[in-house]
């Protein structure tokens, strides 16, 4: 039988796809590509260094039937996920703090209303406050996609623009 | 016999706890992480199943149904999926000897195994199946010979397009329900929760898709005098959050509208950053400015876009023999998944699953690659195909005058 992962290689970051999440600890990467209206939600306790990652793409599940098999889909329940997991792998609840990015604008179309992005991200903000998590930093909004790195390690989450001009921003 | 969305969502929640199971069991049997990657529902015509048979070797399995569900499923990986699996579960190997030949076996007979557990779970009852039938070849005859079910011509056959992932590689498979149709409506009955649409009405869809591909691809050798045709053409049932993932990771210009009629919804073209040259070097005489997308750049291929998508949407609404207006164009150059996630996110407000109209048009010898998705609201589209006289989709004419709304 083959065997894999023998060789020493660092680990390729994680990729977090639209609708998932994911807990790590330490220096392993957790990585979102191209967010557009769908928010980033990292969540990290800088104690314990565990953290983890949601792609979220709606703002509320608990009206949802089913929400429960898929609760990275949702802010609240991939918040109350999140945090679920990181207590489980030793992270102290009352230490724990949160970054968003995410939540862009990137058409004007009459059926969107008056923002798509903006109501992922006020969901968050509003589930986060009710569980007493403070938001230490964002970069929300705008009409452009952003590519998201997490490491609980340092709670650094790099923010590049994937449009033209690609500026880097560290949270 | 008729279906639903609810009916479409069910099989697509079987088929990807089929291919869960099946990722779980290759992570026990071969020590390596798996999981599920994207799971389709595919739509296809029985010709166009028997074409694609036609290219590649393929290798798989083919069981027969009985008791509760009656017909036949064959689980088909290509060549390469094979050999993948083999690697993982043996060791590299370039034939199919007994020793592969029952490791596939072994893999597709879980696969199967998994989709007929979930649909005789739904049904509440017991189906037999048979023993596994190895199957190899080129072309469809092995795969298909003997089974009456199979469906031939304009048939449309539903099938089931998964991907599991392993450590540095992916196994993609398609799994085939052939079912006799009695057990079939039977099943549909089951499932439905909505009055639905009759079977046969969904090859009204298989038009739409065929008319406004084949719109796009004119227009487009139309306007920039490259010869274009169209490359794929695929009626995908998705659950939303998988459209997105589909697309490629990379900067890709894009053009959007929303659209709305019967039916209502969006309408995407994505081109590669060499495409979308191509089609500007192609469109403003001499050339644009620069490398980037603004400028002139920009406004040819909005301008193209709007008419890409005047061609498709006339296309769907002749079949249809309603109207559909479209807005103003909307730019955008940026990451695929974050164009195309907007749409994705509205939609979710309503609807977890959806049709998606997924094209391909490339041109021969030259890099001009365009992705369409169309992906239309799923009330109004059931309303549409319900409405739908069948007997007069084939009288539709090709081509007919259309004005696009600007401005609305």
């Amino acid at each position: 039988m083959k065997t894999y992962g023998t060789e020493p290689t660092v680990p390729d970051p994680v990729q977090v796809g639209i609708a998932e999440l994911a807990v790590v600890e330490g220096s392993d990467t957790l990585k979102s590509y191209g967010l557009g209206s769908c928010l980033a939600v990292a969540l990290y306790d800088p104690g314990t260094e565990v953290g983890g990652l949601a792609h979220v793409m709606l703002p509320s599940g608990d009206d949802v039937d089913g929400a429960d098999r898929k609760p990275g889909k949702y802010a609240d329940t991939a918040i109350r996920a999140l945090l679920r997991r990181m207590v489980e792998r030793g992270a102290n609840y009352v230490d724990v703090e949160a970054k968003l990015t995410g939540g862009s604008d990137m058409f004007e179309f009459e059926s969107f209303g008056e923002s798509v992005g903006q109501r992922n991200v006020d969901a968050a903000r509003s589930e986060l406050e009710k569980l007493g998590v403070p938001i230490v930093a964002e970069d929300v909004g705008g009409s452009r996609g952003r590519t998201v790195e997490f490491t609980p390690a340092t709670g650094a989450v790099t923010v590049r623009s994937s449009s033209e001009g690609g500026e880097v921003c560290e949270l | 016999m008729k279906l639903d969305v609810n009916a479409l969502g069910t099989f697509h929640r079987i088929a990807r706890e089929g291919a869960t199971l099946a990722a779980g069991r290759l992570t026990r049997l071969a020590d390596v992480d798996t999981q599920v990657g994207v799971t389709k529902l595919n739509f296809m015509r029985g010709s166009e199943l028997r074409r694609e048979f036609e290219d590649g070797e393929r290798v798989g399995i083919r069981v027969a149904l009985s008791g509760g569900l009656e017909g036949h499923s064959l689980v088909v990986f290509d060549r390469e999926s094979a050999l993948r699996i083999v690697g993982i579960l043996l060791e590299e190997t370039e034939e199919f000897d007994g020793m592969t030949e029952s490791a596939i076996t072994e893999v597709g007979h879980i696969i199967n195994g998994g989709h007929v557990d979930g649909w005789a779970d739904v049904l509440e009852t017991v189906v037999d199946v048979s023993t596994p039938e190895f199957v190899e070849g080129s072309g469809p005859e092995p795969f298909f010979e003997g089974i009456d079910d199979a469906p031939t011509g304009d048939d449309l056959a539903i099938l089931f397009r998964s991907r599991i992932e392993a450590v540095g590689t992916e196994i993609g498979f398609d799994h085939y329900l052939f079912p006799d149709r009695s057990s079939m409506a039977t099943l549909l009955d089951r499932i439905r929760t909505g009055e639905g649409v009759a079977y046969d009405k969904l090859e009204g869809f298989d038009r739409m898709a065929e008319r406004g591909a084949d719109e796009v691809a004119e227009t487009v050798t139309t306007m920039t005098g490259i010869e274009t045709a169209v490359e794929i053409r695929r009626l995908n049932f998705v659950a939303l959050e998988t459209i997105p993932r589909t697309v490629p990771d990379e900067r890709l210009v894009g053009i959007a509208f929303e659209f709305d009629g019967t039916p209502s919804g969006y309408l995407l073209f994505l081109f590669d950053e060499e495409s979308a040259h191509a089609v500007v070097d192609a469109m403003v005489p001499g050339g644009a400015d620069g490398e980037g997308f603004d400028g002139m750049a920009r406004s040819a291929i909005t301008e193209l876009g709007n008419i890409m998508a005047s061609g498709f949407l006339d296309g769907w609404a002749n079949v249809l023999g309603t109207t559909i207006d479209h807005s103003p164009p909307e730019f955008v150059h940026d990451i695929g998944a974050a164009a195309v996630d907007p749409i994705v996110v509205k939609l979710g407000e309503r609807q977890e699953f959806a049709f998606v109209f997924d094209t391909v048009i490339t041109a021969d010898g030259r890099e001009l690659d365009c992705e369409v998705y169309a992906i239309p609201d799923e009330r109004d589209l059931e309303r549409a195909l319900d409405d739908l006289e069948v007997d007069r989709v084939e009288e539709a004419p090709t081509t007919a005058e259309f004005d696009s709304v600007e401005g609305s």
